[in-house]
């Protein structure tokens, strides 16, 4: 299993600020990746710095063994869909099809116009007047003829109605099915994770919380419950993510890092989007304890 | 690239054929009338001897100030071409589709600002061709192609100025990233620009000459000259605001009569001038300015586009 990205410690600052740190994780090729974080947690700018369209201030990235940058080699591996979805609105699709072909020596023109046939979607209407599910659909149907080996998409479902989004899913699903494709999806809407993604990274503003397959992610995350008792054998042992107590009962989020051993803990599953939560709820709260302690110092 | 470079700019290509098509129908049209009626009116007037009363092109203001208006074209070429061909796309975020393709940013820029340069020149010289061309009957008439308006629609340097605005809104567009304070910036900047070298580097590209003559004789300069002022002196000292005519040329019952009485008291008028043979070192050199900051400028979107973020 090779990886299609690899980010080591990546980081960018815009002024003072960082807007990403110490990314860092690696993305077996061929897997639907979901990429989760609150907003503001760098989503929008590690998947730019993995486009090529913005610059490391710190750490490394490789994709498809190639920095990303202003090379010919890297742009035709890499497809991307920014946030707003930019096309030129005066354009029809035709006009963008051809510009894709123009543009890139491996288009598959005839996998674009089937897609976008097969949406209804008109080819000789400017696109500034197709809906917004219609337009994400164009820019799809661009980023995926030009035939990429990794996909990078920034949210672009979070603006569409949710027949608009279960359709673009649904399109994604079906491109990626027969092909090695690797796909890094961003998105804050966790319930699509499910739908389409094989693996997860949790991002948060100080660094990757999570990067694993979905399965793996399923396998190792539980939640146990217990009469109150106190937690710190499990915390030694285990990751805890989350402890909610009440006076008679204590619930730990846990990553699992070999069996529990203590009886008296039930052990239960966790759907996907209660782990992803756990993360960016302890994610939150790190961040407002390092806040805290900046105000005191 | 040449598709999407069609594809992008050909309404704006349209649109400045179709309005140089229709000017230049209309001066080829009255140029060919005006310098008909020219050479009529010489013959005539050489025949008998009346070249000095000629008063040709009255009914021309319109027309003549239609040609001017001209002088107008290098901004209009920064604004809608210059000032969007870049900037349109980084503010509407399209840069980040066509960056993603399999074309590098460079090699796209360069296309890009060959097209915008290539173009620009177009215009500006057939503008330019078209303007001298037409001109050439009112420069033998008037002998004004030096003054001010008529010096910077005509020759070379229309085709500098074109290609220094299209520069300037390039740089401003990569500079703000949005289209309307780059146009805005473009406009304002041109006419500085424009209006500093004209006022103060201008007079001095090389040294004016300075000629004595008779008061009331005229300017004492070559038909043609760039006439930069022309002052009345008494005895070597510059006189300020009018004469007052002494009491005894008052007795002078005609003006050339009170000019010989004057003259005669030792009042004289100095013209300082730019000679008609220095027209073309001073039309090259302003256009060589323009050009140099039409590089620089080019220079700075290249490299401020290099450095930013998509």
């Amino acid at each position: 299993m090779t990886a299609a990205v690899q980010v080591a410690g990546l980081g960018k600052r815009y002024g003072k600020k960082w807007a990403l740190q110490d990314a860092t994780f690696d993305l077996p090729a061929g897997r639907v990746c979901g990429l989760v974080g609150a907003n503001g947690a760098g989503k929008t700018t590690l998947l730019r710095m993995l486009a090529g369209l913005s610059k490391p201030t710190a750490g490394s990235a490789i994709v498809e063994g190639r920095v990303p940058g202003d090379e010919v080699d890297f742009l035709s591996e890499v497809g991307y869909l920014a946030q707003e979805v930019p096309l030129y609105v005066r354009w029809t699709a035709e006009d963008h099809l051809r510009m894709g072909a123009a543009l890139n020596p491996g288009w598959d023109d005839k996998g674009a116009r089937d897609r976008l046939e097969s949406l209804g979607i008109p080819f000789d209407q400017r696109v500034g007047t197709l809906s917004g599910g219609q337009r994400a659909q164009v820019a799809l149907a661009i980023a995926l003829s030009k035939k990429p080996s990794v996909l990078l998409l920034d949210e672009p479902v979070a603006a569409l109605d949710p027949l608009a989004r279960r359709d673009f899913l649904s399109t994604l699903t079906e491109a990626v099915a027969d092909t090695d494709l690797t796909v890094i999806l961003s998105t804050h809407l966790v319930s699509d994770l499910e739908r389409v993604c094989d693996h997860l990274v949790v991002l948060d503003a100080a660094h990757t919380m999570l990067a694993e397959g979905v399965d793996e992610v399923m396998a190792t995350h539980r939640l146990l419950t217990a009469a109150r008792r106190d937690i710190r054998d499990l915390e030694r042992d285990h990751t805890v993510l989350r402890v909610e107590q009440t006076p008679r009962q204590v619930s730990v989020w846990v990553k699992l890092e070999g069996p529990v051993h203590d009886p008296l803990w039930q052990v239960s599953e966790l759907g996907l989007e209660d782990i992803v939560l756990a993360y960016l709820d302890r994610g939150r709260r790190a961040a407002g304890r390092a806040t805290l302690q900046e105000v005191t110092a | 690239m040449s598709w999407l470079l069609w594809r992008q700019h050909r309404l704006q290509g349209a649109v400045a054929a179709g309005v140089l098509a229709a000017l230049g129908i209309l001066l080829w049209v009255t140029g060919v009338s005006m310098a008909h009626t020219y050479s009529t009116a010489m013959s005539v007037c050489r025949a008998n001897n009346t070249c000095g009363e000629l008063n040709l092109f009255q009914g021309d203001g319109a027309l003549v100030a239609l040609v001017n208006f001209t002088v107008l074209v290098p901004v209009l070429v920064g604004v809608f071409w210059g000032a969007t061909i870049v900037g349109r796309e980084l503010d509407a975020g399209t840069n980040q589709l066509v960056w993603t393709q399999s074309v590098t940013r460079r090699s796209w820029l360069r296309s890009k600002i060959l097209l915008l340069l290539v173009s620009s020149t177009a215009v500006g010289a057939i503008l330019s061709g078209l303007v001298t061309w037409w001109s050439g009957t009112l420069n033998s008439y008037h002998h004004e192609r030096f003054e001010g308006l008529k010096f910077d629609i005509q020759g070379a340097v229309p085709v500098a100025y074109t290609l220094f605005a299209a520069a300037l809104g390039l740089a401003a567009g990569v500079l703000w990233r949005r289209t309307l304070p780059a146009i805005a910036t473009t406009a304002a900047g041109f006419f500085v620009v424009r209006l500093v070298v004209e006022n103060f580097a201008r007079p001095h590209f090389l040294h004016t000459i300075t000629s004595t003559g008779a008061i009331g004789a005229g300017p004492n300069a070559p038909l043609g000259s760039w006439l930069l002022s022309t002052t009345v002196v008494l005895n070597g000292d510059v006189v300020q605001g009018a004469i007052k005519l002494p009491v005894s040329c008052a007795g002078a019952a005609t003006r050339a009569g009170a000019s010989k009485c004057l003259a005669d008291l030792g009042y004289s008028e100095v013209s300082t001038y730019h000679p008609p043979s220095q027209y073309w070192t001073f039309q090259l050199t302003e256009a060589a300015i323009f050009l140099g900051l039409t590089a620089i400028l080019t220079l700075v979107a290249v490299v401020a586009l290099k450095r930013q973020d998509a």
